[in-house]
């Protein structure tokens, strides 16, 4: 991370006079404390800090002279703070985009307070374009600089190469049926000219009049076989390529950090693995089958109308520029924000639907059925009126330009004649040409709605592509090794936050021998959660290490360490299937003895037993048709069956009642002989089995020790005994 | 049990003895009992029935619907030391005291022109004249990044964190308002 920015000349001479000749760090604090914008800088000398405006310094003081500098985040900006006299005071304000930046700069001012050695693990990146030198969007490799439309379109391309044998196939068809296509017309003015109405001195030709009829009635069959065929071969490619494109994001979603994928919404992301991609699949479809068609269709057709006649060609094109504007513009102006409205009101209903439906027992049980039913009822006019508003204006709109376009063929026919009467044009070439004519509205219409299916394939392409190109945070590097664990973990001056600059965990050191059982305890947002996280490696810290049997978790294969790795939540998920299926998830080349044993392990044999279809009962979602306990047995027997070394229990039993939970504790007793185990529960006589203790507060390690040992002790763990013993 | 009528109306607030104030027990922070000072460090001190909490942070109960109101007076270690009711109890010298602390803490920009959004690759780019000047943000899609948090007003949160306001959808011209209902 970026702490020695460039300051200009003017600036550089302010801060040196301020700090002295030699800038260690200089930060940006762009904001005022009236909430402007400002370019000012934060400069930290040898001695002294100096805050510099526009060549101006606006303020300096001694590091020495304060303390405990701190950054507090607020709501959409950020203050810099320290101890100065005994009473805190405001140094500079910054904005979110500097935030990071500043809790560096607080701990070096820190260190340089107290006059120790700085000692900052500076190891945020941040990431350029290799291409401009320009900032990357975070967390992916996109440079907004340097995207465009016609490169999205090129990564689909990418995509698409694979099969290029069975796109060519599909080229290849379509330019057949474009060619059957353009001879309809030939025919049709044979037939008129050889056998209808043959020229002057010329008398009618039987054998041209079914040569004319046969080449008609092929080019109609011909015409359609090649389209089965076409589609046929097009929709095979363009399903195979959305295959292609529905793993990718899948395998990327699966492997990014669980920082994203809380993030975003789950439906969101179902969204761009199914929906976009069938649009994307659609796209290629259309352009495959329809679009190229279409094009060459229109160039062809113009060409050969310009070179029968250019009169009667200008006659049925003139129209299409304006027709072409007309559609464009109500659809830009009009109908785009109509539909999107139209969209948008379905999704708010939709989300209601889903909201309403899934919480119903809170409805019922606050007896609000008539005012859901009000809510809903408004919903579904606004939508009804929002589709009926777009739909009105559509419904005019098509028929109009349908209209505006034929036009011209009535005007071909006017002019026509009256060239046939000066007899300066025939019947049959006439016929030709209005066939002709006729084919190129077809190519005109779809032409016109071209920009709008291309902006919404596009946005579907970036939208899928966006996913693939989210970079993970955690990585395995090539030095990554399988490792086999015997159950020491070690914590080394660990700090973590969610955010670098607002640590949930602060400089933690313990160890936990193999076999051991931890109990973690701590008020709510003490960082209890979060350390068994980052045991899990689901983040990596930002300061320390952890080590697993002295090795650095980070030189672990991820896979390797979360299989040797039982987690046993609070909130039970449990997959549609069965309850084997269910229980073989963490092993699924388990025998069934395995399955069984650790049902019996995990308590949960008994009753599994006891159900009509035993292991092979089919679970509804979430496994609703089971109580609370029974479910978390099987989240149990499926934690133990892979054997794990480390054992973490997060909250397992707290949503359960005592009679279930003394069942599930003396489960878990059997379980937890000989694994290393990580526990964490509210409910401390769930502990007290326990080793030791560790009392979490506010990020730092405030007790640890046995349960004895604490309660002599009389500190926070004493206090929290007693208070839950007086509730009992 | 017993109706509580409250309005979060800023003139008038109907309020009744009833059994949930009884049971919530909010300490209510009055002129009478209550004195805000600026720190030397241009922090937010304040004294309330003679002890003193030498800096404290103003938290906002409805931050959109009415940052006046229903003011939580926390310290740094999050702990309440009253609630202000309505701002407008308060003497004017100390409203502008506070409301200068709950602009500080809560900074939205107010967008006064959007310039241009454009959309790619799940981001959306903006560039906009601000109460903080013209500024220039990016927001990723989805998320709940730019929502209606009323009836009219949107607020759009940036990559970094940085928080916009527009205050009311309705006063955007036509192709302002095209631009962002296309990110909403």
């Amino acid at each position: 991370m970026n702490l020695n920015y460039e300051l200009s000349e003017q600036d550089q001479l302010a801060a040196r006079l301020a700090v002295g000749e030699r800038i260690h760090y200089c930060v940006p604090a762009d904001l005022s404390l009236e909430g402007k914008r400002t370019l000012g800088y934060f400069v930290v000398g040898k001695e002294k800090w100096a805050y510099i405006q526009n060549g101006e310094l606006i303020e300096s003081c001694r590091i020495a002279d304060a303390c405990d500098y701190n950054v507090v985040p607020l709501i959409g900006n950020a203050i810099l703070e320290a101890t100065q006299d005994h009473t805190k005071r405001l140094i500079v304000r910054i904005s979110m985009q500097h935030v990071a930046r500043f809790a560096y700069i607080a701990q070096i001012l820190n260190y340089m307070a107290e006059g120790s050695k700085i000692r900052i693990y500076n190891n945020e990146t941040e990431m350029v374009c290799p291409r401009c030198g320009g900032g990357l969007l975070p967390g992916t490799r996109l440079c907004p600089k340097c995207m465009n439309k016609a490169a999205v379109l090129k990564r689909l391309l990418d995509v698409s190469k694979s099969h290029w044998k069975k796109l060519s196939l599909g080229l290849f068809i379509l330019f057949l049926t474009l060619v059957v296509a353009l001879t309809g017309p030939y025919f049709q003015k044979l037939l008129v000219n050889s056998s209808l109405q043959p020229q002057p001195g010329e008398s009618p030709s039987l054998s041209l009049f079914f040569l004319a009829i046969f080449g008609m009635l092929f080019g109609l069959a011909a015409g359609e076989l090649l389209n089965v065929a076409k589609g046929r071969v097009m929709a095979t490619v363009s399903s195979t390529i959305a295959a292609d494109l529905r793993k990718l994001v899948y395998d990327k979603i699966q492997s990014l950090s669980l920082g994203f994928l809380t993030s975003q919404r789950a439906g969101d992301l179902m969204n761009r693995i199914m929906a976009d991609t069938g649009r994307i699949q659609h796209l290629i479809q259309e352009i495959f089958t329809t679009a190229i068609y279409q094009f060459i269709m229109l160039v062809s057709v113009t060409f050969l109308l310009l070179n029968t006649d250019w009169k009667l060609a200008l006659i049925v094109l003139v129209p299409a520029p304006l027709v072409a504007y007309l559609q464009i513009t109500i659809w830009r102006r009009v109908l785009n924000r109509l539909f999107r409205k139209q969209w948008q009101v379905n999704d708010k209903a939709n989300s209601y639907l889903h909201d309403v439906l899934s919480g119903i027992r809170v409805v019922k049980m606050f007896g609000k059925e008539s005012r859901e039913i009000k809510r809903f009822r408004q919903y579904n006019s606004e939508y009804a009126a929002a589709a009926v508003h777009a739909e009105k204006i559509y419904s005019i709109l098509a028929p109009v330009s349908t209209y505006l376009l034929q036009l011209g063929t009535y005007f071909v026919l006017l002019v026509g004649c009256h060239m046939i009467l000066k007899g300066t044009l025939n019947l049959g070439e006439l016929v030709q040409f209005t066939g002709y004519a006729s084919m190129i509205f077809g190519p005109l219409a779809w032409l016109m709605n071209m920009p709008r299916w291309i902006a919404n394939a596009v946005i579907a392409i970036d939208r899928v592509f966006s996913v693939i190109d989210e970079e993970p945070e955690i990585l395995d590097t090539k030095h990554s090794v399988k490792h086999s664990i015997h159950g020491n973990v070690q914590f080394c001056g660990v700090t973590f936050g969610y955010k670098s600059y607002e640590p949930v965990l602060k400089n933690l050191n313990f160890e936990i021998k193999p076999g051991e059982m931890i109990g973690l305890v701590g008020h709510s947002g003490s960082g209890k959660s979060t350390l068994i996280n980052l045991v899990s490696r689901f983040y990596d810290v930002n300061e320390g290490e952890i080590l697993i049997d002295g090795m650095d978790i980070r030189k672990i294969q991820q896979e390797d360490l979360r299989s040797q790795i039982g987690v046993v939540l609070q909130e039970t998920l449990l997959f549609s299937g069965s309850i084997i299926e269910n229980i073989r998830y963490s092993k699924p080349e388990a025998t069934m003895e395995e399955v069984i044993q650790a049902a019996k392990i995990a308590n949960a044999h008994d009753f599994i037993i006891q159900l009509p279809d035993g292991y092979d009962t089919k679970l509804e979602e979430n496994g609703n048709n089971l109580s609370g306990g029974e479910r978390q047995r099987i989240t149990i027997a499926r934690a133990v069956l892979h054997n794990p070394r480390i054992l973490i229990l997060d909250e397992a039993t707290a949503s359960l009642d005592i009679d279930t939970e003394s069942v599930i504790q003396e489960a878990l007793q059997r379980i937890m002989k000989s694994r290393t185990t990580i526990a964490i529960a509210h409910r401390l006589s769930t502990l007290r089995n326990a080793d030791r203790l560790l009392v979490l507060e506010k990020g730092k390690i405030a007790e640890i020790g046995t349960h004895r040992e604490l309660m002599q002790r009389k500190g926070i763990y004493y206090n929290l005994t007693m208070a839950q013993r007086n509730i009992g | 049990m017993v109706k509580v009528e409250s309005t979060l109306c800023s003139q008038e607030i109907v309020e009744k003895k009833t059994d949930l104030s009884e049971a919530a027990r909010i300490h209510y922070l009055t002129p009478e009992n209550t004195e805000f000072a600026l720190t030397e460090g241009k922090l937010l001190s304040v004294r309330v029935d003679g002890e003193l909490y030498p800096v404290v942070y103003l938290h906002c109960s409805f931050p959109h619907s009415n940052k006046r109101m229903f003011i939580s007076v926390r310290t740094s270690e999050n702990q309440e030391v009253g609630m202000v009711k309505s701002l407008d109890e308060f003497p004017v010298d100390i409203v502008r005291l506070l409301d200068e602390q709950i602009h500080m803490r809560y900074f939205a920009p107010i967008i006064t022109k959007v310039i241009n959004i454009h959309e790619e690759f799940g981001y959306s780019y903006w560039e906009a004249e601000t109460t903080a000047g013209h500024l220039q943000f990016t927001v990723r899609r989805g998320g709940g990044n730019v929502k209606m948090v009323s009836s009219v007003k949107v607020l759009i949160t940036d990559l970094d964190g940085n928080r916009f306001l527009i205050e009311d959808v309705n006063q955007l011209s036509e192709k302002e308002y095209r631009m962002v209902e296309m990110s909403l």
